[in-house]
């Protein structure tokens, strides 16, 4: 049986893998009950269940848990500071860009990767991060906003 | 006075535990002694089971047990009893459920699905509806027209694969299309598709040693769902407890019953130990509910000056496998397929047919988007014909007051209007000259105009109930389903209002339980904000009431003469003897003890008045309760090389009557147009040439992104005031939706100059038309 090593919102775990064919995101919600990342397609085509791996954004329904063996990550959970919402999140209630929520966290998580590693993107950037996700509720809208009004408050 | 919370754009109330991750949804639960369950799909799309030998997957490590359905011997529905939890007998599409594995783990029970050895004797299969109806087809129910149905709503042809016939005959259509000067017909086809929401369907049960039976479910019809438990166990309401968790995103398909039973039926056979089933999303494709799946034609006849004067339909719906979900949509596209026009002449049938395809349910917009995509055509290709300005043609028809709808209900002025709508696209769209053809591009434009009503049960009622808290808080319970659209909040900023305290003083109960919640009769047909409103604005005013008889008791005048705002009461008289409402709300306790007065709680309610099913003879009668009507209107260009649409704006204007909250109800607008456009340019579930389901995932079954987003938005609402809603807030959810195709599609013929009637008209599609032109 495998065991990999994961740091999780800054916390150690030492995870036995039932199989090496088990995802990254069934150990994080099955064996860490980390529960934010939704599975919402299971082959990376939504979005939904994206976490920061290493600080890149990544789907994590398709990627195998073995695979990120060592590896830092940040889910929706470690987001916000205790009761301090990010800017992304605030950001996100403030345009009205949440509607069903699940689709939520993983468009939190590719914003937040997105702004980290690009202060001030073009609407090409933003659309490019986000057109890895999909939204079946808000026709996305409000999600653009979303990352604006972020950008801008991140930045002022 | 005025509005302090309705009408404002207050922050959605659910918003923090979704942005968080916190927000449970069902395949977040975890319980004790918790099974995982996987299934068996068919494979086939019809076919008699010889055998089924579970041993092999019996013994593989983990299972707790298989469960089949032979020898179960129990149909569910609502107002058809057609369908059985798991297969008996012989499979009807491919993604039906033959065999469950429980397991410890889902690894497990999935490694224990592969070793089921199923024997079939394969039988012809049919998908289309009408070689489904065409002499010779393969019989799906040889028991059609003996099921067990409420016979005033559902008309199945004994025989055939026709499980319902609903017919409208108004006037005489005869003596209309003689009257006719124009008439202009079309073949349309709306395909079969998937709602898409983003969490897949997932269901847990539990039957408890004493045989109660509980169940968390992604459900947004939870006393349905109990009702049917109730059915298929034969044990009463108080036996089983359903509760839902949030939802992610629903647009119908969770408002029918669809997998609850076969987890429960699995259920039953393991007593004290949860059971629980999440779809892939492969099985959200396969082995849920679809939408749509129209083939119909219509036929319009008209007056040399524009009048509308008769309107033939026909429709043919693929609805599957099973037949409850769909012949209420079948009902409602009959009866809505003359749009928001009035004809004095209209004959229309409409077929529920079985199919070997996943079975059909609701799907937002229940028929209307169905019905008026073909007369949202037609009513373009008239204009044409005529050489008038589609505008002025629609104008020309609306129902207005005075007139009649196909039901022959009579339209009054706080109904809605539409000629604002029309006026408000005309000016967003209409406003801007059009682009001529350039090098790279053809650009169009289109507009359409619709009616929503919603079909409901004729006893559907919201119940609601308000108390007080001794801090001055107020506790607010209606089953409203939260799904995404808002209702929540809604509820919340209504609540407030009428019990005019700040919202952060209102809680509405988050949670839904039919043990504990007011019963609800379901979160469909866009009608939570408009019924549930009406059920909490009287819950509130009694309780009102009750603060303030309390009030009169320990003040020493009358009830009549108590003021309330929010905060306390006191004599009109006498303003500065205050009583604040938390030392009401349980009474009033004097120093030494002493309780006067009763502890705030109230009740309240609304049913849509005077609500009858359709007359089986003539289709008539008082069937809607409300309507919402609107106008859409588009400017498109399309790419010469490459035939991809881009819409460059999408104009909506529609008449909820009040807006409680404009950042959610304009978030309902958008969020259903790009759904819409969803079905309009890119979305058809495909079937391979062995009758089972292709490319079902995302990715081969492409929904909009952000990319596909019309440029630029217009989003306009018109207030009529009504006697109806809550603040005059009527339907508006799935009423986005409807127009959209017909909208596009007009707006691409003025492109193109190609009309098209079968959706949707891909990029590749447009492109052999522009190769051929």
């Amino acid at each position: 049986m495998t065991t990999i090593n994961l740091t999780v919102n800054g916390v150690h775990h030492e995870v036995e893998l039932e199989t090496d064919r088990v995802k990254l995101v069934d150990v994080l919600r099955d064996r860490l009950e980390l529960t934010g990342s939704k599975v919402g397609c299971g082959v990376g085509k939504c979005g939904s269940c994206t976490v920061l791996l290493n600080g890149e954004a990544v789907t994590s329904c398709n990627l195998l848990a073995r695979k990120a063996d060592g590896a830092d990550i940040v889910t929706i959970e470690g987001v916000a500071n205790g009761f301090d919402l990010h800017p992304v999140q605030q950001a996100f209630i403030d345009t009205g860009a949440v509607q069903c929520g699940f689709c939520t966290p993983g468009l939190v998580v590719r914003t937040l990767a997105l702004l980290d590693s690009n202060p001030s993107p073009s609407d090409e950037e933003i659309f490019g991060a986000l057109e890895k996700h999909l939204c079946r509720c808000t026709g996305y809208e409000a999600i653009i906003e979303a990352v604006k009004l972020a950008q801008q408050r991140l930045s002022a | 006075m005025s509005l302090r919370y309705v009408g404002k754009s207050e922050k959605r109330v659910d918003a923090v535990e979704k942005v968080t991750g916190a927000a449970e949804y069902v395949a977040d639960i975890k319980l004790p002694r918790m099974l995982h369950m996987k299934v068996l799909r068919a494979g086939v799309p019809h076919a008699n089971i010889v055998s089924i030998d579970t041993s092999a997957a019996e013994a593989c490590p983990g299972v707790h047990k298989v469960v089949t359905g032979q020898g179960c011997d129990i149909l569910f529905g609502t107002c058809l009893w057609d369908q059985p939890p798991l297969a008996e007998g012989k499979v009807r599409h491919a993604g039906e459920a033959v065999a469950a594995v429980l397991a410890e783990t889902v690894l497990q029970a999935e490694a224990a699905v592969k070793k089921i050895v199923v024997e079939y004797e394969e039988l012809p299969y049919v998908l289309d509806p009408l070689e489904s109806v065409a002499d010779g087809a393969p019989v799906i129910h040889q028991r059609n027209g003996d099921y067990d149905r409420v016979d005033y709503v559902v008309h199945p042809i004994k025989g055939t694969n026709v499980f319902h016939h609903y017919k409208l005959r108004k006037g005489d259509l005869d003596r209309g299309f003689a009257e006719s000067d124009v008439v202009v017909e079309g073949q349309f086809e709306f395909p079969l598709s998937s709602h898409a929401a983003l969490e897949p369907h997932g269901a847990i049960c539990r039957f408890g040693a004493g045989g109660d039976i509980e169940m968390w479910a992604s459900n947004q019809a939870p006393f349905v769902l109990r009702d049917v438990l109730c059915g298929m166990f034969n044990v009463p309401a108080t036996k089983v407890r359903v509760r839902i968790p949030f939802l992610g995103g629903g647009f119908g398909g969770k408002s029918d019953v669809s997998i609850e039973p076969m987890v429960a039926y699995a259920a039953s056979k393991v007593p004290g130990y949860a059971v629980k089933l999440v779809l892939t999303r492969k099985e959200v494709f396969t082995s849920s509910l679809l939408g749509r799946g129209m083939k119909g034609r219509m036929k319009l006849g008209a007056k040399r000056d524009g009048t509308f004067v008769a309107l033939e339909s026909a429709m043919h719906f693929s609805d599957g496998a099973y037949g409850d979900t769909g012949w209420p949509v079948d009902t409602v596209a009959g009866h809505n397929c003359t749009g928001p026009y009035e004809f004095p002449h209209v004959k229309s049938d409409t077929y529920g047919v079985y199919t070997n395809s996943p079975p059909v349910g609701a799907y937002r917009g229940y028929g209307h988007p169905e019905g008026q995509f073909m007369v949202g055509r037609l009513v373009d290709i008239l204009a044409r014909k005529l050489g008038v300005d589609p505008a002025e043609l629609m104008r020309k028809n609306f129902l207005s007051e005075g007139k009649h709808n196909a039901l022959g209900q009579k339209i009054k002025p706080s109904h809605g209007n539409l000629l604002a709508c029309l006026g408000e696209v005309k000016n967003a769209v209409g406003g801007r000259e059009l682009p001529a053809e350039d090098e790279r591009y053809l650009y169009g434009r289109g507009i359409a105009a619709m009616m929503k009503s919603p079909k409901m049960a004729a006893n559907a009622s919201s119940t609601a109930y308000v108390q007080a808290n001794s801090d001055g808080t107020f506790f607010v319970n209606l089953a409203g389903i939260e799904m995404g659209q808002g209702c929540q909040t809604v509820f919340t900023q209504m609540a407030a209002e009428a019990l005019q305290a700040p919202m952060d003083k209102v809680k509405m109960y988050a949670d839904v339980d039919t043990q504990f919640s007011p019963w609800e009769w379901q979160t469909v047909a866009s009608m939570q904000t408009y019924r549930g409103g009406r059920a909490i604005a009287q819950a509130c005013e009694r309780a009102v009431e009750v603060i303030k008889a309390n009030a009169a008791l320990v003040l020493e005048c009358s009830a009549d003469e108590i003021e309330y705002d929010g905060e306390g009461c006191f004599c009109a008289d006498n303003p500065d003897r205050r009583l604040a409402v938390g030392a009401l709300a349980r009474g009033y306790m004097y120093p030494n003890g002493l309780t006067v007065g009763v502890p705030v709680q109230a009740t309240g309610s609304y049913r849509v008045a005077g609500i009858i099913e359709p007359d089986p003879e003539t289709g008539m009668g008082n069937a809607a309760g409300s309507w919402t009507f609107g106008v859409q209107g588009a400017d498109v260009r399309i790419e010469k090389a490459t035939g991809k649409v881009e819409v460059l704006h999408f104009a909506s204007a529609f008449d909820p009557g009040g807006v409680i909250n404009p950042q959610t109800c304009r978030g309902q607008i958008v969020g259903g147009v790009v759904q819409g456009m969803g079905a309009a340019l890119m979305e058809k579930l495909q079937f391979n040439d062995k009758g089972v389901v292709k490319g079902a995932n995302f990715g081969p079954y492409r929904i909009p992104t952000v990319s596909d987003m019309p440029k630029e938005w217009t989003v306009k609402f018109i207030e009529t005031p009504n006697e109806e809603g809550p603040w005059s807030a009527k339907p508006i959810g799935e009423h986005p939706i409807v127009a959209v195709a017909p909208t596009l599609l007009n707006a691409i013929q003025d492109a193109t100059g190609v009309d098209f009637y079968t959706l949707p008209v891909t990029a590749d599609v447009i492109l052999e038309h522009l190769k051929e032109g």
